[in-house]
């Protein structure tokens, strides 16, 4: 019980410091929401970002990621790159293959333990030239990933060295420094082993 | 200089329709539904985005500022709804296992095909 203790132990001052973030978030999308910024919509914001996180009560205590803001950015800009590339592949899939466009269920190893981390990776992975994270499976720490386009094995390969490397990129704006580098291991493996 | 900001903006709307415009085409001529899933979330998605950029670019900045909410929340929700779909076809069986260069799930999640 002693779980159980250390919670309600908990300052109700540091739980609210918990919902703060979300809070602030709130806010502001609902400012941008009005499109005015007065102190009426500030105020608005305030009171239904309290609301808001009052009722619907995130999970607790979700672990803290080691947030790096460069890499952060540069995962932002990456993903702007690919969401381009992304448009321009599928649009040629569409244009040159059509009907006869070919696809793969692709087993990817996954590089995280992490359950926010999963959530960004998949994200991320979506964004990603003609690819979609199908389903998770954390008791064997794999993912299963839809890709368009590869016709052969090689583009199989391919197509799975490009979720892995989008997996190291979301590890290294956050994740933690061990699970990044057992991620660049790995893919310097793979990519030796081709 | 507003010439340019003209120019500029026409291009990002003429170049966004035309992504829309090959997502829906996506959506006519590609096989099957996990294909075509992404066809409606990619070149549909960058579409969107220019065509927010366009126009952000004509109106004042308050709604400039609502605009970008609109492409946060695309970019937020596409991949999930496109994940939710895929994976609910992939389970009944609506996914045509013959296109598939290799299907590395099969095995894995129980399918039951609808009959």
């Amino acid at each position: 019980m002693t779980v159980h203790d250390d919670r309600s132990a908990r300052a109700p001052a540091r739980r609210f410091g918990a919902r703060l973030p979300g809070v602030v978030w709130l806010t502001l999308v609902w400012v941008l929401l009005w499109g005015t910024f007065t102190p009426l919509s500030v105020v608005g914001g305030v009171v239904v970002g309290v609301l808001v996180t009052a009722l619907f009560r995130m999970p607790q205590a979700p672990t803290r990621l080691p947030v790096r803001p460069l890499r952060l950015l540069g995962l932002v800009a990456y993903l702007g790159y690919d969401l381009v590339v992304s448009g321009l592949e599928v649009s040629w899939q569409i244009l040159r293959h059509g009907r006869h466009a070919r696809g793969a269920m692709v087993v990817v190893p996954l590089l995280t333990r992490s359950d926010q981390v999963v959530t960004a990776m998949a994200n991320a992975l979506s964004l990603a030239p003609g690819m979609m994270a199908l389903q998770t499976d954390q008791d064997h720490d794999v993912w299963y990933v839809y890709a368009l386009g590869p016709r052969d094995r090689a583009g199989v390969e391919r197509a799975r060295l490009r979720t892995m490397d989008m997996q190291r990129r979301v590890l290294a704006a956050f994740g933690s420094p061990a699970e990044l580098a057992e991620a660049e291991r790995r893919i310097a493996a793979a990519g030796a082993k081709r | 200089m507003n010439a340019v900001l003209d120019i500029v903006s026409a291009a990002l709307l003429l170049l966004g329709a035309l992504s829309c415009l090959l997502g829906a085409l996506g959506m006519v001529r590609l096989p099957d539904l996990l294909a075509r899933l992404q066809a409606a979330t990619k070149p549909q998605t960058l579409g969107l985005l220019l065509i927010l950029a366009g126009t952000a670019l004509r109106v004042e900045l308050e709604s400039a500022a609502t605009l970008l909410l609109v492409a946060l929340f695309q970019v937020i929700t596409a991949p999930v709804i496109s994940q939710l779909a895929g994976r609910s076809a992939y389970r009944i069986g609506a996914v045509r296992r013959d296109l598939l260069v290799v299907d590395e799930l099969a095995d894995k999640v129980p399918r039951n095909p609808p009959s």
